[in-house]
């Protein structure tokens, strides 16, 4: 007979289940809803509908969503056995239960483990069914997501268990879930938004360094259905088509599911130690773990701190800022606040008291230190972050957008240009007193007024071999006088951008990497727009490398203004990069002087000699014609080299 | 036999076991009683298991019982706000306990349900405290426990279902040799069933002894001094007195034949020693430890 005081409690197994079938039920049946509906879809359309590599992209999109689904469920399984610890009444009856923590453990842990895959496997009964039904069952992709699945529901249901030792308190379970499972994320984007607000030229939002140990995120992003498509010609009654096919799928990354199943056997053994040692009198505590409490304290402190502190500064002193960067002493105080706020309201959430001012002010003392400390180095940067250029030797690429476009550079096939972009970002930084100062006095409004100053963005991120990535991004003054004074940013900035090489970037003349194909022509004068083909887009391209060549478009005019002297039109085009992976494109504005490309156009018989007029001959109200605009007009317009040209970098393979 | 020695509990730098020690004689019936907040229910949660000290020893027939499955195996608990799954009715709960109880006899429960006259399929939530309580019972003796624990175990029971209940636990006892401690502020019940009685306040167990013992350790006589004698005589060790007439009510923490002799030296008209009740122990040994009954005038 076996003993009933073992390990494994049967009776205690099925009184779970008994005891919460509405929560498994219930989700069993929205599971199913998901198969039902392909086998209605598959009544409707015909029963071999759907391939089999299609049946298995199903399965690996519900693999895909698992992580958002059991992120809650999971959750939501570990509370309904756990929920014994939280309340005196019911600890005192489980723990004098002739069975070992290690048999109540094990019991619940199984038991809620079970209540979490029982909706999976309903809904994978029933898909196994309807591809049977289809006659396109695939046993392999079949198994690879009951793997999935069940170490994707094991990380989920392990980690949830663990969170229920940490705590004694129901209400407080979901709270401590969700922080450990988006804690990483959220510190990185607090850290690094607060830290973008003090250092000169940090411009990092979000490192994800860290995003795997949020795993709901990483999960999200890396494992997915990767299908194989083949291009099929199919015929139909008067022509042909080409579709693809879906000829198989993979599932991405699908080693990670392995990685987070052990991680979860490893939560769960620590749930386990934990229980081993846990009171039964913690029931109700916030926190249920000595050790943990100080730092449930000191951490809600600093994250209040950092999250508040900011919203305080927003909501109250944002408006009264000088430059773009955080007022120090007004910042300190919003910080100390904040912190203050979040160290007493963590301390009475951990006595369960009001009355916790008296015994804990050297704690608060010791957050308000941190704080200030935290303030300290990051206003004096004693990291050394906004003076940091990465050695070349260190680089894999540098992105860089400047001059409203954008490039990517690698130093195998750009050194010179890789040398050029940080000896650029060393002079940026070793200005760093003279640009904040132009800021503080207010550059932007006074510059605006006069031809010989103007301001523009530049953007560096360097990606480093060893996959960090170093983000500035700096709003810079620059004056005709400072351009012409070498050594300084504004010079270096002018000789790099309007270099031979770097007018070829843009047009993706030769790179071997982009290939024209399309674009788009918007003529205002009839308000009518053009798509263009590839072949069109080319010849377009050539006219305007020719224009390039001539000197005639191509040099970036740091102090131009609008004076409506390009052709009323938009000219767009777009590329591919290899393999159709990537996007680009670039805006063209085309001035008078770029008689190729306006051949070019009037060529295609996309635009007249009609069509070619400029914003100011179509609307002479919007500019104005006094003499000293007109000759500041015609100096801009007339030599043939000051002309404006404008290109907008994509997004799909340089980051930026 | 349970065995409790130097026990400690704190919480949250809270005291609430200060060095407790009790020891519980096999087959005996051990009434603990103590004030409020004195450390009863904390003591018999370490009894169950559900605790464990700080420090001290907790040991149950020579065992101890912090996870030990077997011992709790021996012992059934009623504590005296017992816990029951939201929806279950008893027979849900009798699974449940069968489950993990090895000895759960059947036999018993069906023989037992003559006796309450409970509602087995019936949710316990939709039972009166009573009820409940009887419930609670029925469960517990099932389980054919060798040690019975209960915290303040008849509260909510009718006076007949009171003496149905007692009658149960001792025929337990005195056919099975089961070992009860029971925690109660009822002290005249207690007087009743109870052989050994420990005294809690303050985290410590201030004395245990025999019903009889203790009985005998404390006096009360009825007192008449002879003429010219008013007032109590200052050298004497009296716990309590009061006066109606010429008759002094004292009590004396001593025999009743230690206090006669003492007497004898101021040649008393009347000296007639009358047994004192549980409940009169209580309160007089608790008032030298700083727990008296306060004449408050309101």
């Amino acid at each position: 007979m076996q003993s009933k005081t073992s390990c494994f409690n049967g009776t205690l197994f099925r009184k779970n289940l008994t005891r919460f079938w509405p929560l498994w039920g219930l989700a069993a049946f929205i599971g199913a809803l998901f198969p039902l509906s392909v086998l209605l879809d598959m009544a409707h359309r015909g029963w071999h509908t759907y391939t089999a590599p299609e049946f298995t992209q199903m399965y690996y999109e519900v693999v895909s969503a698992v992580p958002v689904i059991s992120l809650v469920y999971a959750a939501l399984c570990a509370m309904a056995v756990w929920s014994y610890l939280y309340n005196a009444r019911s600890v005192g009856l489980m723990h004098t239960l002739p069975i070992r923590r290690e048999g109540l453990f094990l019991t619940n842990f199984l038991s809620g483990f079970a209540m979490t895959l029982i909706p999976y496997a309903v809904t994978g009964l029933l898909c196994v069914i309807v591809s049977l039904c289809g006659g396109a069952f695939d046993a392999r992709g079949l198994a690879v997501t009951v793997l999935a699945v069940l170490g994707e529901s094991f990380f989920y249901f392990s980690s949830a268990t663990f969170v229920c030792f940490i705590t004694g308190n129901a209400f407080a379970m979901p709270a401590l879930y969700a922080l450990l499972h988006f804690l990483a994320v959220l510190l990185d984007w607090l850290i690094s938004s607060f830290a973008q607000g003090f250092i000169f030229g940090f411009s990092t939002n979000y490192t994800g360094a860290v995003e795997w140990l949020s795993p709901t995120v990483y999960l999200a992003h890396n494992i997915q259905p990767l299908g194989t498509y083949e291009e099929v010609t199919q015929a139909y009654a008067s022509g042909t088509y080409t579709e693809h096919v879906l000829t198989s799928v993979e599932l991405e990354n699908f080693w990670l599911v392995g990685v987070y199943a052990l991680a979860g056997l490893a939560l769960a053994a620590l749930a386990l130690v934990l229980y081993r040692s846990r009171r039964s009198e913690t029931a109700g505590d916030v926190v249920a773990v000595g050790w943990l409490r100080p730092v449930f304290r000191y951490g809600v402190a600093g994250l209040c701190a950092l999250l508040g502190g900011q919203l305080l500064y927003s909501l109250f002193w944002y408006g009264f800022q000088t430059g773009s960067y955080y007022d120090t002493l007004p910042m300190v105080v919003c910080l100390l606040v904040a912190g203050t706020i979040g160290y007493y309201g963590a301390s009475m959430l951990l006595a369960k008291s009001l009355k916790v001012f008296r015994g804990s002010w050297k704690g608060l003392l010791a957050v308000l230190a941190g704080c200030v400390l935290v303030c300290c180095v990051l206003h004096f940067d004693l990291l050394g972050v906004a003076d940091r250029v990465p050695e070349a030797s260190q680089i894999r690429s540098v992105d860089i957008r400047v001059s409203d476009n954008s490039y990517t550079f690698t130093p195998e096939q750009d050194a010179d240009l890789v040398e050029q972009v940080r000896a650029l970002h060393q002079a940026v930084a070793a200005e760093e007193a003279y640009i904040r100062e132009t800021e503080a006095a207010g550059y932007t409004s006074s510059m605006d007024e006069s031809p010989d100053n103007s301001h523009t963005g530049l953007s560096i991120t360097y990606t480093l071999k060893s996959g960090a990535k170093v983000d500035r991004w700096y709003f810079l003054p620059i004056t005709r006088d400072r351009m012409a004074q070498p050594g300084t940013y504004d010079h270096l900035l002018d000789q790099f951008v309007n270099s031979e090489a770097m007018k070829a970037r843009r047009l993706h003349l030769d790179d071997g990497f982009w290939t024209v194909a399309g674009g788009s022509l918007f003529l205002s004068i009839r308000d009518q727009y053009y798509d263009l083909g590839s072949r069109e887009a080319s010849a377009i391209l050539e006219a305007v490398g020719r224009d390039m060549e001539a000197g005639n478009w191509g040099t970036y005019d740091w102090f131009a203004s609008d004076n409506g002297g390009d052709y009323a039109l938009e000219l767009s085009l777009n590329f591919d990069g290899p393999d159709g992976e990537g996007h680009d494109y670039i805006t063209v504005v085309v001035c008078p002087a770029m008689t190729e490309t306006a051949q070019c156009l009037k060529r295609l018989g996309l635009a007249s000699d009609e069509d070619l007029v400029t914003y100011r001959e179509l609307y002479p109200q919007d500019y104005p014609q006094d003499d000293e605009d007109t000759a500041y007009y015609g100096a801009q317009s007339g030599n043939g080299t000051a002309e404006v040209y404008g290109a907008s970098g994509g997004v799909a393979v340089s980051p930026l | 036999m349970i065995e409790v020695n130097g026990l400690v509990k704190r919480f949250d730098g809270f005291t609430a076991l200060d060095g407790a020690t009790l020891s519980v004689p096999a087959g005996s019936v051990y009434g603990l009683v103590g004030p409020n907040g004195a450390g009863k229910s904390t003591l018999i949660r370490h009894l169950t298991g559900i605790f464990r000290q700080d420090a001290g020893t907790v040991r149950i027939g020579g065992e101890n019982i912090w996870e030990n499955a077997a011992l709790k195996a021996r012992i059934a608990a009623i504590p005296d706000d017992w816990y029951y799954f939201l929806q279950s009715s008893i027979r849900d709960m009798m699974r449940f306990y069968r489950g993990f109880y090895p000895d759960f006899s059947m036999e018993r429960y069906e023989k037992l349900k003559e006796v309450f006259q409970l509602d087995e399929k019936r949710p316990i939530r939709r039972l009166s405290k009573g009820m409940q309580k009887q419930a609670a019972f029925w469960l517990a003796l099932c389980c054919m426990p060798d040690y019975l624990i209960l915290d303040e175990p008849v509260d909510g029971l009718d006076p007949v279902m009171r003496r149905q209940v007692w009658s149960l636990v001792l025929a337990d006892v005195a056919q099975r040799g089961t070992t009860v401690l029971v925690s109660s502020h009822n002290l005249r019940e207690l007087e009743d069933v109870c052989d050994h009685v420990g005294i809690m306040d303050h985290g410590k167990v201030l004395l245990e002894r025999s019903l009889a013992q203790l009985q005998d350790n404390m006096v009360k006589l009825q007192v008449v001094f002879p003429d010219g004698v008013t007032e109590v005589p200052a050298d004497l060790p009296v716990l309590h007195a009061s006066r109606i007439g010429r008759i002094h009510t004292l009590i004396m923490r001593m025999n009743a034949q230690e206090a006669e002799d003492l007497l004898a030296a101021y040649s008393p008209l009347l000296v007639d020693a009358v047994p004192l009740t549980l409940e009169e122990i209580f309160i007089y040994e608790l008032g030298g430890a700083d727990y008296a009954v306060k004449d408050i005038v309101l």
